[in-house]
């Protein structure tokens, strides 16, 4: 075999060259058209893409990083600090230097031991999965003597960095929660709508209240690290800072001493009380109770504690003032008895007899009084609060001219608060009823509008916003929670005579002061006049589904209401409270609230 | 066996140059200079101008132009004799990688042999083609399907045995300088191509029972780099970047910010074309595939010129790995192919595969050389 070539012959040897040849041929030009393939590729990258792919490595070589704005703080009307920014201490993770995840997360969890368990296991997972390139945060703030336990062990933990972070908090705990909101964690459905560059570095958002409405304001501007970064992220020279333009302060018109002092009194009860300064539609309060810590929110509530929030009883999460609709009751009296004077439809010595109740086509009225008041007129109508004289007064005015008047006073319509989502209540009138119950108004729906009954619903801000109208004669202001606000113009409600006011606001201080005033016993030795208007409304307002029997029986108590303003000539305070299911008198508390602010508060400003 | 110089030899040295004498390709050794300078500074660059690391590189060349030197030494006849010795050394050692082998990287590659650490397939790359070029040495080409299945099979046994480490990267590699020997033998056309049908028609079937998780992982971020732009993807992604973002003219000597900044991982050894890509652009691109292009071209004439059938198959094969190694580290960095740990011959910072490089070269110069003095 060794030798066999030898005897190759000519042919063979000719046939074997061209063989050979013909395959060195074809691989040469297959290497040259595979590279030619691979100049083609560069040319689309190099060339083609260049723009694209240049953007990408400057990108990728730029980071802007966002220095957050600090948030503006919020005030009280005497400067007390209700809403801070703390500098807290958080850990921040870079996984690239993290050898094993679950090792050092079980070793984080030796040194703190009071970091829940299952925070730091969802935790883990979250590590898992997420990019290796950004650092991210643990939910945790710790408190210092965890972050000096943490940072005298931190070499255990490379990758671990202790960071400051500001955060908000609320010193005063649940105090005016419902007016002031919180911050929360941004959600999906919030960045969507949001300014991505404006939030850039923020991780927190104004979720309700004030925080929310004024969100644009508190924000402030973030400012721009411009740095050079290799692919951990680590930054290897800074390019260019421009400082953050911090969010600016605001100073609320909330009195937080008058605020605590209502909470104290209210102790959780389901309540809602809303004090103004009649003179610039300032809001000195703002208690929508019981209430709850906003700072449980900041971080992001935990499951355990939202589901106490969602299933208690009282329903602490709801902003009473704002979108409580209740029945206003007879607290809506002197509004009527107003519309009505000024009308001419009655004149205020009229006389009307009151047997207890009031009979129109078969169906019998009852007064809250079974034997009747008697011969009443108009101010003893209020003063006692007799409902048979506004029965027959309301079919003398028709719905139309009580919505007519009642509108200007603020009912069915938005206050003008700043604050979002305020409901509206009802006004009632026959176009309202055509247009959302599609049918014609009864007459008889009038005899209880006119007591604030049957569609009637106003909110307690609402009632808190008539009041001050009244209180100042007429004079509209919006109320409001931002101290300082431009005012726009005030309007003026028409008066056809300045008496027929005065003559309803000296009823509704007989109801206080009168002989038979419905909350004389309350008003004994003030040193100044109140005028008020008790009410009481019928419940059926919030959702009660779900409540068992014993809190059956207690939510169908009525509600007890009160309005009224002080001192009568010179008011300098409004008030509308609403105590559902009655479990206090609204007029002692509102008289109560009243006497602390003329007598200890409003002195020393 | 005895090297005895002819006298005649003796004066043709002592007649010709210094290249001539040491037996040395011109063309070849100008394309191979190009690239390692090329690859030299490279390096350097991308080591963030290390000049430890440059130095080490450089040793590295050293000793494997030294090495290139030495098998030029070596006549064809004389590495006929010794390559079956060499194959069966081989194959020895691929097997017992798999009874004792060290574990790096979860697959069984290296031999520790005390004083160093050696990696058998490297010798494969050479000894398979060789060996079956041995096969055919003194056949009227192309040989008997007898022979050409002979060929085959020990494609298959070394292929399998590096498959099973399991280094698939490298097993399809060496299967193909082993094919190729058989295609420039003659390999029958309807073989071949039958053969490439078999192999697309039993892809999925090695899809779904011979790959490893890791493997089809590759293949799928291959087909989809940015569905995992952070894990596997992301080399691809920052090396397209890199080489995209060089556009025509480059960016300049030193001017690699993925790989100054870290973006672009193994920068000086797979993805140093990247590098090259980015810092030279376009112009510097085609440069670099002109000079391995002309080195492949004087590879191919080699061969043709080359009068025995061992020399020229084994040149043929050896000539066409190296086109196949620089198509799929290119292909693969910029995002044709699916990423394996493939280095770019003669640019990579990098010992083994260098020096099974320069080897072959010095067995491709030997066989032009010796060549010529036999007919001079």
């Amino acid at each position: 075999m060794r030798n066999r070539h030898h005897y190759q012959t000519e042919n063979e040897i000719s046939q074997q060259k061209r063989l050979f040849r013909a395959r060195i041929y074809f691989a040469l030009a297959f290497a040259i058209v595979f590279f030619l393939v691979l100049l083609g590729r560069m040319t689309y990258l190099q060339w083609v893409g260049y723009n694209h792919y240049h953007s990408m490595a400057e990108g990728n070589r730029i980071s802007v990083e966002p220095i957050p704005a600090v948030r503006g703080r919020i005030y009280d009307r005497n400067h007390i600090l209700l809403a801070d920014n703390q500098p807290v201490f958080v850990l921040r993770f870079s996984k690239d230097k993290i050898q094993s995840i679950s090792d050092t997360i079980h070793r984080l969890h030796d040194i703190l031991p009071d970091l829940p368990e299952q925070k730091l296991n969802k935790f883990e997972e979250r590590l898992k999965v997420s990019s290796k390139y950004r650092p991210i945060y643990l939910p945790y703030t710790l408190s210092e003597s965890e972050a000096a336990r943490f940072a005298g062990n931190s070499y255990q933990f490379p990758g671990i960095t202790l960071v400051a972070k500001l955060k908000r908090t609320y010193p005063f705990g649940s105090a005016a929660v419902h007016a002031l909101g919180y911050v929360g964690k941004i959600n999906q459905k919030e960045y969507a709508g949001l300014n991505e560059s404006r939030y850039a570095g923020t991780d927190v958002i104004g979720k309700l209240g004030v925080e929310k409405f004024y969100e644009p304001i508190l924000h402030g501007f973030p400012g721009l690290q411009q740095v050079e970064t290799n692919a951990r992220g680590r930054v290897i020279r800074k390019l260019e800072t421009i400082p953050a333009k911090p969010g600016k302060d605001i100073q609320l018109t909330i009195d937080i001493r008058l605020q605590e002092y209502i909470e104290k009194y209210l102790d959780g009860k389901k309540a809602a009380v809303v004090v103004t300064d009649p003179k610039t539609g300032d809001i000195l309060a703002y208690v929508s109770s019981p209430g709850y810590d906003p700072n449980l929110f900041v971080d992001g509530i935990s499951q355990t504690n939202y589901q106490k929030l969602l299933t208690n009883h009282n329903r602490p999460l709801i902003n009473r003032v704002l979108n409580g609709q209740y029945p206003p009751g007879s607290t809506i009296k002197p509004f009527v008895a107003l519309a009505a004077i000024e009308n001419n439809i009655i004149s205020p010595e009229k006389q009307i007899y009151d047997p207890g109740f009031f009979e129109f086509k078969d169906h019998r009225y009852r007064d809250w009084k079974r034997q009747g008041h008697g011969l009443v007129n108009m101010n003893t109508a209020i003063a006692q609060s007799c409902d048979t004289y506004f029965y027959e007064l309301s079919l003398d005015m028709g719905i139309d001219l009580i919505h007519d008047s009642l509108y200007p006073f603020g009912f069915g319509h938005h206050t003008g608060i700043d604050l979002y989502n305020e409901s509206i209540g009802i006004l009632p009138s026959k176009a309202w009823k055509k247009n959302t119950k599609g049918e014609s108004w009864y007459k008889g729906e009038t005899i209880i509008a006119a007591i604030g009954q049957g569609y009637f619903l106003a909110t307690p801000l609402q009632l808190a916003k008539a009041t001050s109208i009244m209180a100042n004669r007429g004079e509209v202001v919006e109320p409001h929670l931002l101290k300082g606000m431009a005012e726009p113009e005030k309007e003026q409600i028409p008066i056809q005579k300045i008496k027929n006011w005065e003559e309803v606001i000296q009823a509704m201080v007989d109801v206080m002061h009168g002989s038979r005033g419905t909350a004389r016993r309350y008003a004994r030795d003030l040193p100044f006049k109140i005028a008020g208007k008790t009410g009481t409304a019928q419940v059926f307002s919030l959702n009660e589904a779900e409540y068992d029997e014993e809190n059956i029986k207690k939510s169908l108590r009525d509600h007890s209401l009160f309005i009224g303003f002080a001192p009568v000539e010179k008011p300098k305070i409004a008030i509308s409270v609403i105590i559902e299911n009655s479990t206090l008198k609204a007029a002692p508390v509102a008289v109560d609230i009243i006497k602390y602010y003329l007598t200890e508060l409003h002195d020393e400003n | 066996m005895k090297i005895d110089l002819p006298a005649k030899e003796k004066v043709y040295r002592q007649n010709k140059g210094l290249l001539v004498s040491l037996h040395i390709d011109a063309w070849l050794l100008l394309g191979i200079l190009g690239l390692i300078v090329i690859g030299s500074l490279i390096v350097f660059s991308a080591s963030g101008a290390d000049t430890e690391v440059l130095s080490r590189h450089l040793v590295r060349v050293g000793f494997a132009f030294a090495l290139m030197i030495l098998f030029a030494q070596i006549p064809p006849n004389l590495l006929m004799v010794y390559t079956p010795w060499v194959f069966a050394i081989g194959t020895i050692m691929l097997a017992s990688v798999l009874l004792f082998g060290d574990i790096g990287k979860g697959a069984k590659r290296w031999l520790d042999l005390g004083f160093f650490r050696f990696q058998p397939s490297e010798i494969m790359k050479l000894a398979l083609p060789m060996m079956i070029a041995w096969l055919f040495a003194h056949d009227t080409l192309p040989p008997s399907n007898k022979k050409m299945l002979v060929g085959i099979g020990l494609v298959g046994l070394i292929s399998g045995l590096i498959i099973v480490q399991p280094d698939l990267g490298t097993s399809i590699l060496i299967a193909m300088s082993g094919l190729f020997v058989l295609f420039f033998a003659g390999l029958s056309w309807r073989f071949i191509l039958s053969a490439m049908a078999l192999v697309a028609a039993s892809l999925p079937i090695i899809w779904n029972f011979y790959m490893y998780d890791y493997q089809k992982q590759r293949v799928l971020t291959f087909l989809n780099p940015e569905s995992d732009p952070l894990g596997t993807g992301y080399h691809i992604i920052q090396s397209k970047i890199a080489i995209g973002s060089g556009g025509i003219e480059g960016k300049g000597f030193m001017g690699s910010t993925q790989a100054h900044l870290e973006f672009l991982p193994e920068s000086t050894t797979d993805f140093i074309f990247s590098v090259l890509a980015e810092e030279f652009g376009l112009i510097g691109v085609a440069v670099l595939l002109l000079l391995y292009l002309l080195v492949i071209a004087r590879g191919l004439y080699i061969a043709y010129q080359a009068q025995e059938n061992f020399a020229r198959l084994a040149a043929a094969s050896l000539v066409m790995t190296l086109f196949v190694y620089v198509f799929v580290n290119v292909g693969m960095v910029s995002g044709l192919l699916p990423v394996v740990g493939l280095p770019l011959p003669l640019l990579s910072y990098g010992g083994s595969s260098l020096v099974t490089l320069m080897v072959s070269f010095g067995i491709l110069m030997s066989i032009h050389t010796h060549k010529r003095l036999l007919t001079s």
